[in-house]
Parts: structure tokens; sequence; C-alpha cells
């Protein structure tokens, strides 16, 4: 027994030690540096390089691939380690009714000016009071001619049996869950028990036709053939039209799943006039325009676009149009319903 | 009473045990616990963690869907076990029987393939299968299909990927014990009459069975966990336990029910591990 509390004893002392040291790392006091935590994939190095460049402060980045990746590491890691965050719509809604995202001093951004208005002041953020919107784009369906003779109009027309086995799309409850309730005449959002039951009724119905469920690269199975429908990324689409000519962007008459990130600051930042200065940096037509380059999504800034020219701007795929994006609707927080979603989820992907 | 020497004594066995224990309390102990109190807990509308006590999330995982997942997690897993035995035991057997040098070569390209993560070598198998993959395009060129074979997005191709990545875990095992096999016996079953078939069934075959016993632990349970390979060779299509919890751990952000979930799984392998120990495997032979 003494043994046995030597052990743990010392085992205690070990760790205390070990956890003492640990803390000595974290208090290094910043200054002219900003922390960046942003998607994967979604802004490119030469960028952050020019920010350091033009301005001298060191910009320490790295990334997560969900918004609740986001959110949970926010929520449990000391106030200040992040300067600036990219949340998405709902999760700008979610974060600032939390209290976690600092007001912007607007003066430090005067190129939000460049910024179009179709997407300021949206539901998520009125007045833009905490962010500025980043990169977007729509979640839409693309067909492959050689496959499909009929023209794709609605959502409706992916339940038909003729397309057993043959639809490639995102694996996202709420993006697909949305789909099914919009070919219904909902909305992505509903929280109604009965409206959410048909929803499921409906969902169940696709199953046979869902070939993969993939949010990576759903590109592959569009390109190599293998389906024939595709309700995926813009940006995916854009790709796989430019490998695949027989592929075709269609915008279904119930409209698209919108999406928008936006950068914001969270609570507590260290470095917060570092941050609205790379914001304000972001929204310069050269550097938008830099990013979409690599990254086809759709820029928020009208300089940006007509700098990239004819080619980014008739790219249906790449810029989709404004009356296509008008229809199309931003997914809201749906409380606790979200496990009605779920199980909903559960059961189509058993 | 404790003497001078005595102390001598625990000193070095202090300093051995405490970094081992103190690992395995920080890193083994304390999470499973963080993980069983998670599993009773609840969240609000803002993802976090509400410490309430209630049998909800368990509650929640009696649902006929969850229990269909649980049915076809074990269903993939225990087909991919049973391959694993019928293609493992003759392969570790040839193994044995080879000359040392030819031996050691054998065995190191079983193991080889393991210094290159599984996931890469998933995504390998999906490029292979694929509509525009290696494999169909030979089939076309050879003319045996017109149009390319749908390899890939199903159960098949699930089992495929499991067999393939966890083959190593049951040949592992199964060549000590074939290794360990006393040569004697065998001829003394020859002497004493018996054919090929019989001695194998009646004198190998039981000689053996603590390598089958413990390769099949060692296929089963990671099978059951594996969420990548369901969701890159199976599209998805076919969710094992391990994506469900992937999922609650993930985008659907409910830990606590990720973590009833996982509570479920704990207990599944404590279960196929009592049934190995019950039908005389020793906990030492899966390492």
């Amino acid at each position: 027994m003494k043994m046995l509390k030597k052990v743990i004893g010392t085992t205690l002392i070990i760790s205390c030690m070990g956890l003492m040291l640990s803390g000595c790392g974290a208090s290094k006091k910043s200054s002219g540096e900003i922390n960046v935590f942003n998607w994967t994939e979604y802004m490119p190095e030469s960028v952050l390089k020019i920010f350091e460049e033009e301005t001298g402060i060191k910009v320490n980045y790295s990334t997560y691939s969900s918004n609740e990746d986001m959110l949970s590491k926010v929520q449990s890691e000391a106030a200040g380690t992040y300067d600036i965050v990219v949340p998405s719509d709902y999760m700008v809604d979610l974060m600032a009714k939390q209290g976690l995202l600092e007001e912007l001093n607007k003066d430090n951004i005067p190129n939000l000016k460049n910024i179009s208005p179709a997407y300021l002041d949206q539901y998520y953020d009125k007045r833009n009071v905490y962010t500025v919107p980043y990169l977007g784009g729509v979640v839409t369906l693309c067909v492959n001619k050689s496959k499909v003779s009929d023209p794709i109009t609605s959502y409706k027309q992916l339940f038909d049996s003729k397309y057993e086995n043959s639809l490639v799309v995102l694996d996202d409850t709420r993006i697909v869950v949305g789909m099914v309730a919009k070919s219904l005449g909902y909305s992505m959002s509903e929280t109604d028990d009965t409206i959410l039951a048909e929803i499921k009724d409906k969902l169940l119905e696709l199953k046979p036709n869902i070939m993969s469920y993939d949010s990576d690269s759903p590109k592959t199975v569009m390109i190599d053939g293998s389906a024939s429908v595709g309700y995926i990324w813009n940006a995916e689409i854009a790709m796989s039209m430019s490998e695949n000519p027989d592929i075709e962007i269609v915008f279904p008459e119930e409209g698209p799943y919108l999406f928008f990130d936006n950068m914001a600051i969270p609570k507590g930042s260290k470095n917060k006039e570092n941050a609205e200065k790379f914001i304000d940096f972001i929204c310069k037509p050269e550097i938008a325009k830099m990013i979409v380059e690599e990254f086809p999504y759709v820029t928020p800034n009208t300089e940006a676009i007509n700098l990239l020219g004819d080619d980014y701007i008739n790219n249906k795929a790449c810029n989709p149009p404004a009356a296509e994006v008008a229809k199309g609707e931003y997914v809201k927080e749906v409380g606790d319903k979200i496990s009605v979603y779920d199980s909903m989820w559960t059961e189509l992907k058993k | 009473m404790m003497t001078l020497n005595d102390k001598k004594q625990k000193m070095p066995m202090l300093t051995m045990l405490s970094p081992i224990t103190s690992m395995l309390i920080f890193l083994v102990v304390i999470p499973l616990i963080y993980v069983l109190v998670l599993s009773f807990c609840k969240t609000n509308e803002y993802y976090q963690v509400m410490f309430t006590f209630s049998f909800d999330n368990y509650k929640n995982l009696l649902s006929p869907s969850y229990f269909q997942v649980y049915m076809n997690s074990i269903v993939i897993a225990a087909i991919t076990t049973v391959i694993c035995i019928v293609l493992g035991y003759p392969f570790a057997y040839y193994i044995v029987k080879q000359p040392p040098k030819i031996r050691t070569i054998l065995y190191m390209l079983v193991i080889i393939p393991f210094w290159t993560n599984s996931l890469i070598r998933i995504y390998g198998w999906k490029s292979f299968l694929g509509a525009s993959g290696l494999l169909n395009n030979l089939f076309v060129w050879l003319g045996i299909t017109h149009k390319p074979l749908e390899l890939l997005f199903n159960r098949g191709a699930v089992v495929l990927g499991m067999t393939y990545t966890l083959f190593p875990f049951m040949v592992l095992p199964l060549y000590t014990a074939i290794e360990k096999l006393d040569l004697t016996l065998i001829e003394a079953s020859y002497d004493l009459g018996a054919r090929k078939v019989n001695t194998f069934l009646h004198v190998i075959l039981p000689l053996t069975s603590s390598g089958i016993f413990a390769g099949a632990i060692m296929v089963f349970i990671p099978t059951l966990g594996f969420f990548f390979v369901s969701d890159i060779l199976g599209g998805g299509k076919s969710d094992m336990i391990g994506n469900l919890i992937e999922r609650q751990f993930g985008s659907a952000n409910n830990w606590p029910l990720g973590s009833a979930l996982s509570i479920i799984l704990i207990l599944l392998t404590l279960i196929m591990v009592r049934l190995y120990t019950k039908a005389g495997g020793k906990l030492e032979d899966l390492g």
C-alpha cells in the first residue's frame, strides 16, 4: 500500500512539474504580430507574405476545417489566442449572440468601400458590426450532359428512379437536408416537427439515387464520369467544368444553398488594431484578386471582379449570376432541433 | 518495518514506474473517465457541454437506426475477420515453411506497407478502383468490359479496404503461433496413420488456435472503428460505429452523444475480449 502511495505521489509531482514547465512557454509578450485562424485551402501563402512585407506585422497562421471545430477552439483556448477567425454566416450569428466577437472600428478599414453592398448588412450581422465578408459561394447542381438527356430545372427531378446510384452530394447534414426541404417548398432551416418528419421521408427517398457522399473532392467522380449529377460547391463545379467539357452548372428553380465566410476578431484579441489592418489589407482589390485566382470562390470585392475581367465575370460557376444568388438561402441555427437533423442523417447513411 | 536496505531497493523502482504510471493516468485513465462523464451530459444551443446528469444519450442509442449501424459494423467486421483468417492462415504457414532468408524477406513484405499511412493507402485504392482508375482501364483495354465497372462505393469495397488494412494484424500473430508449432507432433500424427486433413484438423489447427483467436480480435475490433475506410471506399453510404462517433465529435458537435457511442464501442470491445479469454486466449498474445 505504501508503495502504491509513493508511486502515485511521485507521479503527481512529476506531472505538476511538467505542467509548470509548459505554462512558461505560453506567457510570451506579443507585439507586432497577429494570429490568423482560417479554413484550410482558403488563403494563398503569397498574400500573407505581402502583408508581412508591407506592414512588418508577423502573421501566425493556423487552419480549421469546420465552423464547429473553430468554435470549440475559440471557446476552449485562452482569450486572445486568435486575432482573426473566419466563421460562416450562421456561425457569425451564433458567436455574436454568445458575445465571442469584438466590434470592428470601421475607420481602420477604409477598403470596406470595395465590398459590394449585396454582401453587407446580412441577417447574421446587421450593419456589419462584427464582420467583413471574405469569400463565399453556392452549392448547386452540376450535370454530365453525356449521361443526362433531360434538362434539369428542379431538385424534384433528382428523386426520379432513373438516376439510381448516380448522384454525388456533399457529406454535410444541413446542406443535403436543406436541398430536400427546398424541393418540397420548405425553408432549409425548418424546426416544426411535422414538417421535419415530411422532409425525413422525402430524404430517405433520395437514398437509392446517391452514389457517394464527399465533401473533400466531389469533383473526382464528376470528372471521371461515374456520377451523372452532383450537388456540390461551386468551386468544385468550376474545376470539374474545366477538366470535363460535358459538365454543366445548373441553377434549379428552388435556388441554391448559400454560404459566406466572414473575417471577424474574437473577443479579447490583444492585437485588435493589427487585425483591422489585416482585414483592410484583404479588402484591397489586387489582394482579393490573388485570392480568387487561387481559390475560385465568390469574392464580394467589386473592384477585384473588375480587375479579373470578363473570363471570370462570365463564368457562371466561379461567379454565379446575381439573380440565382438572390433565389438562394443561407442555413440558420435550428437550436436543439439539430438532433432531429442528425438522426435523419444517421437514418439516411446507415 | 522499513529498513534502509528496503528504501534503496524502492528508489529505482519508483523512478522506473512513475513515468509510465503518470502516462497511463493522464493519457488513459483520466480521458476515459472524462468520456464516461461526458456521456451522461447534454449540450446547450451553443454546442457547449452542460454538466447535467441524464440517460438521454443512451436512450437515443437504443433506437432502431443506431441498432442497424451496430449490426452493419458487426457484419462488416465479421466478414473482414473471416477473409483475413482464410487468406492469412495459408500465407503465414507458407512463410514459416520457407528457409530463414526468404522468410525474413516475406515477413518484411508484410510489414513494410505499415510504414505508409493507412489513409494514403486507402486513397490509393480509391484511385486504383475508380471509373478512370488503373483496373478499369485495364479491363476496358482487354475488352473484358465496355463500360467501366462500378467497383467503388459499396460494401464490397469497404470489406476490401478493411481486409487490406488489417491483414498484417492477422498474419503476425498467426506467424508467431505457427512458428512455435512442434514438428515432432505432426510427424507423430502421420506415424499413427492420420491423413493430412486429419492432421491439420486435429493437430495443427488446435495447436495454432491461439494465433487465430489473437488475430481475429486484432482485426475485428479495429474494423469497428475505422471510419475513414467506409467514408472513402464506401462513399459514406454504409456507416459504421466509427463514422457515428467521428460525426458527433466533428460536424454534429455533440460530444456527449459521441462519448456515449464511444462507451458502447468500448463495451463491445470488452465483450469480444471476454469471449476471447473464455475461449482460452491469453491477453499477452494480443500484444
